[in-house]
């Protein structure tokens, strides 16, 4: 996948749109385009054939002006935790954060590529390429990052482009596996899998993500009855599994779009298993309706799935040094331990955290402590899919089966 | 306004007064309208034009070729997306027996000759023109109009293909059109107590009945997944009142389209009232008088006076409900769970959910834009006033 050498295009829609970021993204494309237009952006480094380039900011020099996010409700001002770094440092009043709400992946990849501007976006490690791909963003200076190493490599690296620059600051990462009433759904936890989906004793009982790409990876394991890559399949793969999740849709209830209904969906017993994050194991858990419930978060033998979300610059923010600032503080310790307190996600970001965690419950309901839990077989992060198109077309095909 | 301006002014040639009232009232004409038809133009006729481009690989939403591999999006001008909607073809099933397979463009031509047939028929024909226009009716319901029961639809025929987006079509045609002939036969008989059986403070009823819009749409859906669910306030009586076993609820009342069917209803009853109200209010009390003083039956006056009189307005009360349901995306995403799933959120789904195609989005909304077009602009003719009596 050479990310590195694209033209950029400027045409009908997103020209019509007001692209007017569009020309100054170029710079980060380090593209061939025919004179499209192009601001200076800093050195990017965009040719693979040169010695890594490094990239520097000087937030001194930057103009004073509001920098925003295009942020997952709830990262927001609502959680001052998380910038307080930013907010009461040097530049917290001069050039203040300002938060608009994102969707999903897609649907902020579709409004920034249309032209909408913010500094930073909060995308899935997964996506990061396609904002490359399309000149949207810009890699980071990492001196302006102290606590960026304390990120476990493995969760980074994704992040990390062929040029050896880094796009992509790791924020939040989780799991993704199905919690389930044990009272209702009687099995083992040495027997757990991903296969309770061909269960008929679960007729219309089941839940899962809407998204066609977790639908896929699900099948995958499914039929591999064992830990395999689910981001590396092939078109054999995606056809099989396409053709089982078919076959356990009697067993769907409903592919959710939102979070917080499926978690209500379990909790009022309209569901006795579903895919969930752990916010929601976490309610469940602790709600009054399942006191007594056995509710448990499934280690399936294929090994849980699990996110990683974190930051982007864009490619034309005339602030990028401060909004590296406002990343950073993201990054620290304290906002990681607080983003587990808070939401029950686990944090990128892990040197030094687990003494900060105030519920110490959460580590060990969520292995925090446990290295191998974030690590395969036991658990896939998502990564960048080159063949990605494949599994959302079949993905999209259960769905409508 | 006009008039007092010319009035006021000195006298003049009649000739010339008048092509200034004519220049002024053109120029009023056009003040009056353009707002409204820049809006249309902007943001109806542009985008169509665009997603038209997406839809034929003219425009992609990848603006890179290294973009454009991940979203495998067409390179330029190519019909393929269309084909490969389109070619599955149509099955159809009568009772449920597989009945016969057609090319996709037939059924078209089908469908566009019947709803021909029910529009003009009587035109056709004195003598059989009912008869057409009745046939044509039945057989454009006969594979869409069903009876929601419990987890299935009871139906007569089906449209079905091999195709996953052309079958969900089907679906969600089937589903939207359920809901709106159940949702007229709900309304009329409201309505028509309204418009007959009430004499005093009508228009008060009226408000009553519309009052559920004065809440927020989702609230009210929300409201519906509360009653549904399985340990819902429906289920909960019936556990409580022992008619069923609490680890058996009743599930077919939430996630199915069943459940989406009913919301829909609930949705849109009180709106089409006014419609169908406003057509039986126009009935001329004295010609119903005369049907009974002349022997009609009050069942023969209702088929052979207020019908055809209202049929306009029970018509768009049938679009009303059609139109906006065939494209559904939140009802369904909200209750329809994987049974209810509708075309509308295939749409959402390619253009800002994982699937990100905007091209594969385009073709399924320009297509759904088509059908809804050709059965409005077809309907128009037989809204206009008397549209329902015979020729």
């Amino acid at each position: 996948m050479d990310l590195e050498h694209s033209r950029l295009t400027r045409r009908g829609f997103v020209a019509l749109t007001g692209a007017t970021s569009l020309s100054a993204l170029l710079a980060a494309c380090g593209g061939d385009d025919g004179g499209d237009g192009g601001a200076a952006a800093p050195e990017t480094g965009a040719s693979t054939d040169e010695a890594p380039a490094t990239v520097s900011f000087d937030p001194a020099s930057e103009p004073d002006g509001p920098i925003t996010f295009f942020e997952w409700a709830g990262y927001d001002k609502t959680s001052p935790w998380m910038w307080e770094g930013y907010t009461k440092g040097e530049y917290g009043q001069r050039s203040p954060l300002k938060f608009d709400f994102l969707e999903n992946d897609i649907q902020a990849l579709a409004k920034v590529a249309s032209g909408y501007s913010p500094d930073v976006i909060h995308p899935c490690i997964a996506y990061w390429p396609d904002f490359h791909a399309a000149g949207l963003v810009q890699p980071f200076d990492t001196a302006l990052l102290p606590d960026y190493e304390g990120i476990p490599e493995a969760i980074r690296e994704p992040g990390v482009g062929e040029d050896g620059l880094v796009y992509h600051v790791p924020f939040d990462i989780g799991f993704s596996a199905f919690v389930y009433r044990a009272d209702k759904i009687p099995i083992a936890p040495e027997e757990e899998s991903w296969n309770i989906l061909l269960d008929s004793a679960y007729e219309g009982k089941l839940a899962t993500f809407s998204d066609p790409i977790t639908i896929i990876k699900i099948g995958a394991l499914i039929n591999a009855g064992e830990p395999i890559d689910p981001n590396k399949l092939t078109s054999d793969q995606i056809e099989a599994a396409k053709e089982t999740m078919i076959q356990a849709k009697p067993q769907i209830r409903n592919f959710w779009d939102n979070n917080q209904g499926n978690i209500d969906d379990f909790i009022n017993g309209n569901l006795w298993g579903t895919y969930m994050w752990p916010d929601g194991y976490l309610q469940a858990i602790r709600h009054e309706k399942l006191k007594g419930v056995d509710v448990r978060y499934m280690w399936p033998k294929e090994g849980r799935l699990a996110w990683v979300c974190g930051f982007v610059l864009h490619a034309a923010t005339e602030q990028p040094g401060r909004s590296t600032l406002a990343v950073a503080a993201a990054n620290t310790p304290n906002a990681a331990a607080s983003l587990t307190d808070v939401f029950a996600y686990g944090a990128a970001q892990q040197e030094g955290v687990l003494e900060l965690i105030k519920d110490k419950e959460l580590i060990s309901i969520f292995s925090l402590d446990d290295p191998s839990a974030f690590e395969p077989p036991r658990a896939w992060f998502e990564q960048p899919l080159p063949n990605r198109q494949e599994y959302a077309e079949a993905g999209e095909a259960v769905k409508a089966a | 306004m006009a008039q007092r301006a010319t009035m006021a002014a000195p006298p003049i040639p009649i000739e010339e007064r008048a092509w200034a009232r004519r220049a002024q009232d053109r120029f009023a004409t056009y003040a009056l309208t353009t707002p409204a038809l820049a809006l249309l133009l902007v943001f109806f006729l542009v985008p169509i034009y665009f997603v038209v481009r997406y839809s034929i690989g003219l425009e992609r939403f990848a603006q890179t070729e290294a973009a454009a591999s991940l979203t495998g999006e067409l390179p330029g001008y190519s019909l393929e997306l269309w084909r490969e909607f389109l070619d599955p073809g149509v099955d159809l099933e009568v009772l449920g027996i597989a009945s016969g397979h057609m090319p996709a463009w037939v059924v078209g031509v089908v469908f566009a000759a019947l709803v021909f047939g029910a529009v003009v028929g009587p035109r056709l024909s004195a003598r059989y023109g009912g008869w057409i226009r009745a046939g044509s009716f039945l057989l454009l319901l006969a594979p869409f109009l069903t009876i929601p029961a419990g987890n299935n639809l009871l139906r007569v025929a089906e449209l079905s293909s091999e195709g996953d987006f052309l079958r969900l079509f089907f679906r969600s045609v089937t589903m939207a059109t359920t809901s709106a002939v159940w949702a007229v036969i709900i309304a009329f008989p409201i309505a028509y107590f309204l418009a007959f059986g009430i004499k005093k403070s009508k228009y008060i009823w009226l408000l009553v009945v519309i009052a559920p819009f004065l809440t927020s749409y989702l609230l009210r859906i929300f409201a519906w997944k509360i009653i549904l669910g399985d340990q819902g306030l429906f289920n909960s009586a019936l556990f409580e009142l022992g008619l069923r076993n609490p680890d058996d609820p009743v599930s077919f009342l939430i996630y199915s389209q069943f459940t989406v069917i009913l919301v829909l209803l609930y949705a849109w009853v009180p709106f089409i009232i006014l419609p169908i109200f406003i057509a039986l209010e126009s009935v001329d009390r004295r010609l119903l008088e005369a049907a009974t003083d002349m022997g009609a039956s009050r069942l023969q006056a209702m088929r052979k006076v207020t019908l055809p009189i209202a049929a306009p307005g029970i018509v768009a009360a049938f679009l009303f409900v059609f139109i906006p349901s065939i494209g559904e995306y939140i009802t369904p995403a909200l209750v329809g769970g994987t049974n209810g799933y509708m075309f509308g959120q295939a749409i959402a789904s390619q253009f800002v959910g994982g699937a990100l195609n905007w091209q594969t989005g385009s073709v399924l909304s320009i297509f759904l834009l088509g059908v809804v077009l050709f059965l409005a602009l077809s309907t128009s003719r037989f809204l206009r006033a008397g549209g329902g009596a015979p020729a």
